[in-house]
């Protein structure tokens, strides 16, 4: 490996003088405010609430989903390993005995706190069964109470997961 | 006093206030604009009285409600309450009495008599603004120190040392302009750049003495408290500076103040450097001996720019969502913009059909010369904006080496050169 010597920059006259690269950053910041004037814009900015954004993964981890068995029933077994997991501490599971005959066991509450929740994904990954999943795509989630932003097992239900 | 004298003076203090109260709103839009296009970004555009919204205008006028109805918040630490709230009315105050002696216009002669188109008719000119503006540096000062807060207190000691260091290479560039000129009534200077050097290239400041035209405008940028030279707020750095602690209108006027103070500077920059009120090759004489010619060119030039410019609202001025009341501004305006051409061409139709008299020519050679001057301070004001969206802020010691042992050699060395070059033009 041999040595590289950068060469200093900001001796000679021209840098030393400033008003060279002064001139040339303005004329930059110019060219880009009369480009946006221009028939060809080059704005990044979207009109949010009305267009929405397009350019979110398909991995993107927005609120929670629980996901469902083929006969529609809840897919989760009430094992505690998300709420174990969970870092924020923000999953409370209430289990109950399933009857039905296609499991043993099921939550009969499935409470998630989203102003604790992180959105780790620690719960996903610590789910022996693929009952919760963060592939809900929502990722504004608004209320107008604290209430409201704890998820029951109904609403968590609800989510659907986001088409590509 | 007769109704005519009473009627100019009444006039030249409504331009006045409108040129720097008034323009404070459309600074903060063109600020926040233009910050926002050159960064590829949209900037307010939201905001909007019945679908009208002007490009964004109307968000400076919320922005200034929302401030004069907030809460006037002030800490308990903050003793004295009474130089805590003098502060911002002297950076206030100073920035805006600042701006009274500038002319918009040459002497408007009605009926033979004589009146001076500016706030104040007073003939104290480039003083009187080397005072004031010197005087807003106290309120900063003030409100840092009554604030009883650190950050504040580093702020207005950043702005006292900016201002000092500042303030003499501002002061020795005036004098070396003062000298060319030959006198420090603004209006006088002004009637100096109107005329031709060599006959063929307008002999304004910016050509006679590009030296100091630099400095000046380097050190107005300072003085203004602008990027890049506003480390007295410094934001990322202390807080927000001399005013961390303010809220309200109390910082309304801080920041209202902050753009007259701009507007005043740029005024000052047009006036001295930029050919004040003068359209290039017209000073006054000619421009009142071809006013008809001019009257035919504004008849046609202006149907020719509104014509662009509607062209430019049907393509651009459009609001993403069908059925949205914001989409029927585009028509307003252009109804607006028709209506506008329809008044001024009539109006100066009838001018030319009826033919001029005197007063009427020198009445219209003000107004041309009002709209000039207002063109010119908009391009420096915009100059303000585009300077602080390009550069980054200095380093305080940066600052002082700039100050001290640049701009103030290169001023007095200006001025030796300047005095050389009148004295052997005089012999």
């Amino acid at each position: 490996m041999g040595i590289k010597i950068v060469p200093r920059h900001g001796n000679t006259l021209k840098e030393k003088l400033y008003l060279p690269a002064i001139f040339g950053g303005m004329k930059t910041t110019l060219s880009h405010l009369i480009t946006n004037l221009s028939d060809t814009p080059e704005i990044k900015t979207i009109n949010y609430p009305e267009e929405q954004p397009h350019d979110i993964s398909e991995r993107y981890r927005g609120v929670h989903r629980l996901t469902k068995r083929d006969d529609g029933s809840v897919r989760c077994v009430a094992c505690f390993m998300c709420a174990t997991a969970c870092p924020a501490e923000c999953i409370f599971i209430e289990a109950e005995e399933r009857n039905d005959g296609v499991d043993e066991k099921m939550p009969k509450r499935f409470d998630i706190d989203l102003l604790e929740c992180v959105f780790c994904g620690a719960c996903v990954e610590a789910c022996p069964c693929d009952a919760i999943r963060m592939d809900s795509g929502i990722f504004s989630f608004i209320g107008k109470k604290r209430e409201d932003f704890v998820l029951s097992k109904e609403q968590l239900l609800a989510n659907e997961e986001k088409k590509a | 006093m007769s109704t005519i004298s009473i009627a100019v003076v009444i006039i030249n203090v409504i331009l006045a206030l409108l040129f720097s109260l008034g323009a404070a709103p459309i600074l903060v839009w063109i600020e926040r604009r233009v910050a926002g296009l050159i960064q590829d970004r949209l900037g307010p555009n939201r905001c909007h009285i019945n679908g009208i919204r002007l490009g964004g205008l109307i968000q400076s006028f919320a922005d200034m409600l929302k401030l004069v109805f907030k809460e006037d918040f002030k800490a308990k630490a903050i003793q004295e309450s009474f130089f805590f709230s003098l502060a911002p009315v002297i950076v206030f105050a100073s920035a805006f009495l600042s701006f009274m002696v500038m002319p918009f216009a040459d002497d408007l002669i009605i009926n033979g008599e004589r009146f001076i188109m500016q706030g104040l008719p007073m003939d104290l000119g480039v003083l009187w603004f080397l005072a004031l503006a010197g005087l807003s540096v106290y309120g900063i000062m003030l409100g840092g120190w009554s604030s009883r807060n650190k950050y504040s207190l580093l702020g207005a000691m950043r702005a006292g040392a900016q201002v000092i260091s500042y303030e003499a290479a501002m002061g020795l560039s005036v004098v070396s302009v003062l000298i060319t000129y030959g006198s420090i009534h603004l209006g006088d200077i002004v009637a100096y750049q109107g005329q031709l050097l060599f006959g063929f290239i307008p002999a304004w400041g910016i050509i006679i003495q590009p030296i100091a035209a630099l400095i000046f405008i380097i050190t107005a940028f300072a003085e203004a408290n602008r990027t890049p030279f506003d480390l007295a707020e410094g934001e990322s750095e202390i807080v927000g500076g001399f005013h961390t602690e303010y809220s309200a209108m109390r910082f309304g006027l801080f920041f209202v103040g902050e753009y007259v103070a701009m507007s005043a500077s740029s005024a000052l920059i047009v006036t001295l450097f930029l050919g004040g009120y003068h359209l290039p090759y017209l000073n006054t004489q000619t421009l009142q001996a071809y006013m008809p010619f001019i009257l035919m060119v504004l008849i046609v030039a202006l149907p020719l720019g509104s014509w662009s410019a509607m062209r430019w609202i049907q393509k651009h001025n459009r609001w993403h969502k069908a059925n949205d009341i914001r989409n029927h501004e585009s028509a307003f305006l252009q109804k607006g913009l028709i209506g506008l051409n329809v008044l001024v061409i009539a109006g100066v139709g009838a001018l030319l059909v009826l033919g001029l008299s005197e007063t009427s020519t020198n009445v219209a050679t003000a107004v041309i010369q009002i709209a000039t001057f207002a063109l010119k301070l908009l391009f420096m004001n915009f100059v303000f904006v585009w300077v602080r969206w390009t550069l980054p802020r200095f380093r305080y010691d940066q600052l002082q080496t700039l100050g001290w042992k640049v701009l103030m050699p290169l001023a007095i060395a200006n001025i030796f050169i300047s005095a050389i070059i009148v004295v052997a033009r005089g012999l």
